[in-house]
């Protein structure tokens, strides 16, 4: 009986292990989230992908999965359906327990099959897929911490409109052969930014302020080009009020 | 009052000691500072010399070789002067005007490597090496007294707040602002590009007020009872537009309508979004439905990216019998993932509309473009601006290398010079 019991546990910890949590949508370059994580780890469980399990569906797990249609006789369309996930998860394990916890700890790590997972964790320098977001190609998660912060800092009390307005500053100055060509040089530029010198830079910025920078980053610009921005009631230099003005959001007034 | 002497004598030592404390962390920190800013100084005449000496070195040559090598220091240093002048505390017209000129040094460098038009290179740099010259001296005197060894901060901190007309720099600006409009005037594809940025070429009679609210709600007719605020851009604005405000219970957001002939700029809204998620085919289609409901035909989908709580689309014209995607006329979409409600629209780079030219297209051998490992995925036709704001039409290639981890790459190829005009590895 005791033989039994413990039998049917291994066998119910090994069904857990290899259940699938697929959801039933379909699965395609561009999507973020859950299921990307699980399509991730189980190309990498059969060694077809090698990139990050960070739950973005970009080019290294397109062709991956392109690969294993390819190799097990499905339509090859880079798109995880139905049959493309059912066959994959037939064919390989999925320990979401082990994988959230790395990606929640922000470890680095990999999930390939017949290797212990304990050697295949390296603890810290991964992305946190809680505060991952995807971005355009020529931008960094360090490029939206760091304009979150400076988001947060300089704009945290105004409507949500001005915090993308500020957002896009950064950007247009990114943009203008005027500034420097980084963004972490245009934030850190000798008292360009209120919030750097106070220090209200190294505040934790919310979660409103970084959908901010993601719109921001994806193409809205509520200052309508604008290079500066400042509170006519707290600004002392003479010079900001020589620049020609575009339209005030809140507090601030955004100018060229 | 023996013990109360005792206590008030070691309470007046401690205050004594964490005011010093205090006083002496402030001291090493201005310190740092100080060094900092003194060592990008010294970093930044340093170069400003290499980079006169390399200009004038580089008209010495006819020979392609010996002056490509003299352009690409010219580049190099051009850059690294920028960075230094960017971390030191210049009042704002000193450095944009500085900025600005060493861009323009870098880049004319860079694009004569690139092109080869040696003889161009020789005429605009002539006057620029007399004119580096000059702003060397004057940049000598203008900061002679930041070199005096006293360790004084304030002297740093002050020339920041101070006004131009006041401050040591008041010849350097003078002298970056006419050497920016004598030796670098702005050349045709750059005036261009300055006035589509502005909608100069927006023709269409102005709208009022009144009829900015109807074209918001005709295009938003899910928040037409919303309450509006409306404002007009101020008078400097290069192009005028209605800022509409926008509150209906959780939505909060804005809308720019421009005045000539009331183009949607851009639309954004906030509100709370819930955990459930639509397909991605779902969220597709709504977007389509929306982009023909208002009025953009000749668009298609360039690019999907899916985030917590929204998807953003990219929705590109095409144009011509090879449908050919003119990048910089997109369309950028926010939809949320909940409902696939329209959470923003920026179509700014629409209304801006770029003239599209004639242009020749000379067909590529893949193989013998590329190295043996790659594998080239998808060719596109397309049209971007280059380096010096001209639209041109180019191949648009998504190739891979073929290696474990697949690293994947975007291309773009000049379709008449077979020149590479970017290069960007994929996420």
């Amino acid at each position: 009986m005791k033989k039994l019991i413990y039998l049917m546990a291994i066998v119910s910890l090994s069904f857990s292990i290899n259940a699938s949590a697929f959801s039933n949508q379909d699965v395609q370059r561009g999507a973020f989230g859950d299921d990307v994580v699980e399509l991730q780890a189980r190309l990498q469980y059969i060694s077809f992908y090698h990139g990050a399990i960070d739950g973005k569906f970009g080019y290294g797990t397109y062709w991956a999965l392109r690969e294993f249609q390819e190799k097990y006789g499905l339509p090859v369309d880079g798109i995880a359906g139905k049959a493309t996930k059912d066959k994959l998860a037939n064919n390989s394990d999925f320990d979401k327990a082990y994988v959230d916890k790395q990606i929640k700890s922000g470890n680095r790590f990999t999930y390939y099959g017949g290797m212990p997972l304990d050697q295949q964790v390296k603890n810290g320098g991964g992305s946190n897929s809680t505060s991952s977001m995807q971005l355009p190609v020529k931008y960094s998660e360090q490029d939206l911490q760091l304009m979150a912060n400076a988001v947060y800092g300089e704009a945290r009390g105004e409507a949500y409109e001005g915090q993308v307005a500020v957002a896009a500053v950064i950007l247009n100055r990114l943009e203008s052969p005027e500034f420097p060509d980084t963004i972490s040089e245009i934030i850190f530029q000798p008292l360009a930014f209120t919030a750097v010198a106070d220090g209200q830079i190294w505040l934790e910025p919310n979660e409103r302020a970084k959908q901010a920078v993601l719109d921001a980053i994806n193409g809205w610009d509520p200052s309508e080009n604008a290079l500066y921005y400042f509170n006519p009631v707290t600004a002392t230099s003479k010079w900001i009020w020589s620049r020609p003005q575009i339209k005030q959001i809140g507090e601030h007034i955004f100018c060229l | 009052m023996k013990n109360f002497s005792y206590l008030l004598g070691l309470f007046v030592v401690i205050l004594a000691f964490v005011a010093y404390d205090l006083y002496d962390k402030n001291k090493q920190l201005e310190r740092s500072v100080h060094a900092s800013y003194t060592n990008d100084l010294s970093t930044a005449t340093e170069k400003l010399s290499l980079l006169h000496r390399s200009v004038s070195q580089s008209l010495l040559f006819q020979d392609e070789r010996a002056l490509t090598t003299e352009l690409d220091n010219i580049w190099r240093l051009s850059s690294e002067l920028r960075k230094s002048v960017s971390n030191l505390p210049l009042q704002d017209e000193v450095q944009t005007q500085w900025m600005r000129y060493l861009g323009r040094i870098g880049n004319t460098a860079k694009m004569t490597a690139d092109s080869g038009d040696f003889n161009n290179w020789q005429s605009t740099m002539e006057p620029v090496s007399a004119n580096l010259n000059a702003f060397a001296e004057e940049w000598n005197v203008a900061t002679v007294s930041f070199y005096e060894n006293n360790g004084d901060f304030n002297k740093w901190s002050a020339n920041k707040a101070m006004e131009i007309k006041d401050s040591p720099f008041l010849g350097a600006s003078k002298q970056l602002k006419s050497y920016n409009e004598t030796d670098f005037p702005l050349t045709a594809s750059e005036s261009d590009f300055e006035k589509k940025r502005d909608l100069e070429h927006l023709s269409d009679q102005p709208i009022t007020k009144k009829q900015a609210i109807e074209k918001f709600k005709k295009y938003f007719p899910e928040i037409s009872d919303a309450a509006i605020t409306v404002t007009k851009s101020r008078d400097d604005a290069p192009y005028p537009f209605y800022h509409i405000q926008f509150i209906r219970g959780t939505r909060v957001g804005y809308a720019d309508i421009t005045e000539k002939g009331g183009h949607l700029l851009s639309f954004l809204m906030e509100r709370p979004v819930a955990k459930s998620a639509l397909s991605h085919e779902e969220i597709l289609d709504t977007a389509k439905k929306f982009m023909k409901k208002v009025g953009y035909e000749d668009v298609v989908i360039s690019e999907t990216r899916e985030n917590h709580e929204a998807w953003h689309l990219v929705f590109t014209r095409v144009y011509g019998e090879d449908n050919a995607l003119v990048y910089p006329d997109s369309i950028q979409l926010k939809i949320a993932k909940d409902n696939a409600e329209i959470l923003g629209i920026s179509a700014m780079e629409y209304v801006q509309e770029e003239k599209i030219p004639q242009q020749a297209a000379l067909p590529i051998n893949w193989e013998t473009f590329f190295a043996d490992n790659v594998k080239v995925e998808e060719v596109k036709n397309i049209y971007t601006a280059d380096n010096t704001f001209t639209l041109r039409k180019c191949y648009e290639v998504i190739a891979r290398i073929d290696n474990n981890f697949q690293d994947t790459f975007r291309i773009v190829i000049d379709a008449e010079t077979h020149r590479v005009v970017k290069n960007e590895k994929l996420k």
